[in-house]
């Protein structure tokens, strides 16, 4: 029952959903609708407290036995109880009882938002470009002609993607933009023709019950 | 030896020297002519011909403060865009960490247009030329949802309005309404929009993205179904630029700022593969001769 169950669900929800797509009729867009806009959002709720629930476990069990990087936990897991106590109960901006304000200090979700959270993940992006110069220094090398070819392009488009390129020579940008419409158009279509067919593969495997790895191990 | 100690530059020089090239441009500003890509003059133009009496531009901002610096200057740029001609505009985002970016960015906007205005009618008001839907879970239900009713997708704006109050959503119901989605992310969401909204019904749509997402968008804009693209910050420059151009907007131009910056930035990484290529080349021959 626990196998066939959900495998029930899946294959009569999984050809509904196909239908909405070949048979235009309004009793199967009103289903379809239906699905996704009520089902769809209430199972994205539990996924959110299944998130949330799996996140914390993990990290209490990690402080528990002391893994690698433990003392990182605890940062995650007061940060997590500090924003949302603040953004429960205090409100967006500081409009529900929670204070969130001392004097002229201002700690409201929108405040914390825009202070901590935006500048940091801005950080961690720009970090990146320090990471790949020095990647790029170390590794690519044109040690033969294929290397040779990658690495001129790359130089190509790099120009071609700033004003610089432009300002050398008009060619450089017109350059660039023909390798990316021409050549990575054509091994993008390429990968992407495979990956589809896989995918779709895969999906006709899952909806006639032959693929039932989703179900857990060992199935 | 010498060629050695110049195969393996300490990485805090490396670092060193991205920072300098980064910074150093900010803080002395100059200007760099930027071009125009097809793909950005493809969007500008789809944008442009939209008709305000018959559609809206609606943009998606479906980025997060990660890929921001990248991505809002385009939120900014099309918002200056459809006040310029205009056409009026509905705002959402598909992430939840994108939303208050984007409210700002409409709030600096609106500013930057209501402080030169003089009537009520050459002013941006609320709900009359912007709309902003805000975040509704997950990104399938409003793509797919705003092909049958808007409103029942987006009961409530961002800001609490009941969606039926607001006088621009008098006539906006579905995406027949919509002349373009220009969907701003560092992610995929203008390919789910190409995949669900599009085949059925019909919506045009246009990308701007990071520039490292920017090949994945190429084959879509080569097919007709992206009708444009801002590809990176270069993109956005770009499209700044054709903005300044046609409608002499004078806000503050973020992405073409960034230009030289950026140069700079690829120059420097140009400089050490080169360095490291030469030294590696050197070295190669030096062992050759040994040999």
């Amino acid at each position: 029952m626990r196998d066939k169950l959900p495998l029930v669900l899946l294959i009569i929800l999984g050809v509904f959903g196909l239908t909405d797509r070949f048979l235009p009729h309004p009793v199967a867009e009103a289903f379809n609708s239906y699905l996704r806009d009520t089902l769809l959002r209430i199972i994205s709720a539990f996924a959110l407290i299944l998130g949330l629930g799996n996140l914390i476990l993990r990290h209490v069990n990690k402080i528990k036995h002391k893994e690698e990087h433990w003392p990182h936990s605890y940062v995650l897991l007061i940060s997590l109880i500090v924003a949302s106590v603040i953004g429960v109960f205090g409100g967006i901006s500081g409009e529900l009882w929670f204070p969130t304000s001392v004097g002229d200090f201002e700690f409201d979700i929108t405040t914390i938002y825009f202070n901590v959270l935006t500048p940091l993940g801005a950080s961690m992006f720009s970090l990146l470009a320090f990471f790949m110069a020095s990647a790029a220094y170390r590794s690519f090398r044109a040690r033969n002609w294929l290397a040779f070819l990658l690495l001129s392009s790359a130089f190509v488009v790099m120009l071609g993607q700033v004003p610089l390129g432009h300002a050398i020579s008009p060619a450089i940008p017109e350059i660039s933009q023909w390798i990316m419409e021409v050549p990575n158009t054509a091994a993008k279509r390429g990968i992407e023709l495979g990956i589809t067919l896989g995918v779709l593969a895969t999906l006709l495997k899952i909806l006639a019950g032959i693929e039932r790895s989703w179900l857990g191990s060992g199935r | 030896m010498i060629w050695e100690k110049l195969l393996n530059i300490d990485r805090r020089i490396v670092f060193l020297a991205m920072g300098l090239g980064i910074i150093l441009p900010l803080l002395f500003p100059t200007n760099l002519p930027v071009g125009a890509q097809r793909v950005t003059q493809r969007f500008f133009n789809t944008v442009d011909e939209v008709d305000p009496q018959e559609q809206c531009l609606f943009i998606s901002g479906d980025y997060t403060p990660q890929n921001m610096p990248e991505t809002h200057p385009m939120a900014i740029v099309l918002l200056r865009h459809g006040f310029s001609a205009r056409i009026p505009i509905i705002v959402n985002a598909l992430y939840v960490e994108g939303a208050p970016l984007l409210a700002n960015g409409v709030e600096q906007v609106m500013e930057e247009f209501n402080a030169s205005s003089t009537t009520r009618a050459d002013s941006i008001i609320y709900g009359r030329d912007i709309v902003y839907l805000g975040w509704t879970p997950p990104p399938i239900v409003p793509i797919l949802g705003m092909g049958e009713d808007i409103h029942a997708i987006y009961p409530d704006d961002y800001y609490g309005n009941r969606i039926d109050s607001l006088e621009m959503m008098e006539w906006i119901r579905t995406y027949d309404d919509i002349g373009i989605i220009a969907a701003l992310t560092g992610g995929s969401s203008p390919l789910w929009y190409v995949m669900f909204a599009q085949p059925k019904y019909g919506v045009k749509v246009g990308a701007g993205c990071t520039a490292v997402c920017a090949p994945d968008f190429y084959p879509y804009c080569g097919t007709g179904q992206m009708s444009g693209m801002m590809a990176g910050m270069k993109g956005a420059a770009e499209y700044e630029e054709m903005v300044a151009q046609k409608y002499g907007t004078t806000g503050r131009r973020k992405a073409t700022e960034g230009m030289v910056a950026q140069s700079a930035a690829h120059l420097c990484i140009m400089g050490f593969v080169l360095l490291g290529n030469f030294a590696y080349f050197m070295m190669r021959r030096q062992k050759e001769r040994q040999v």
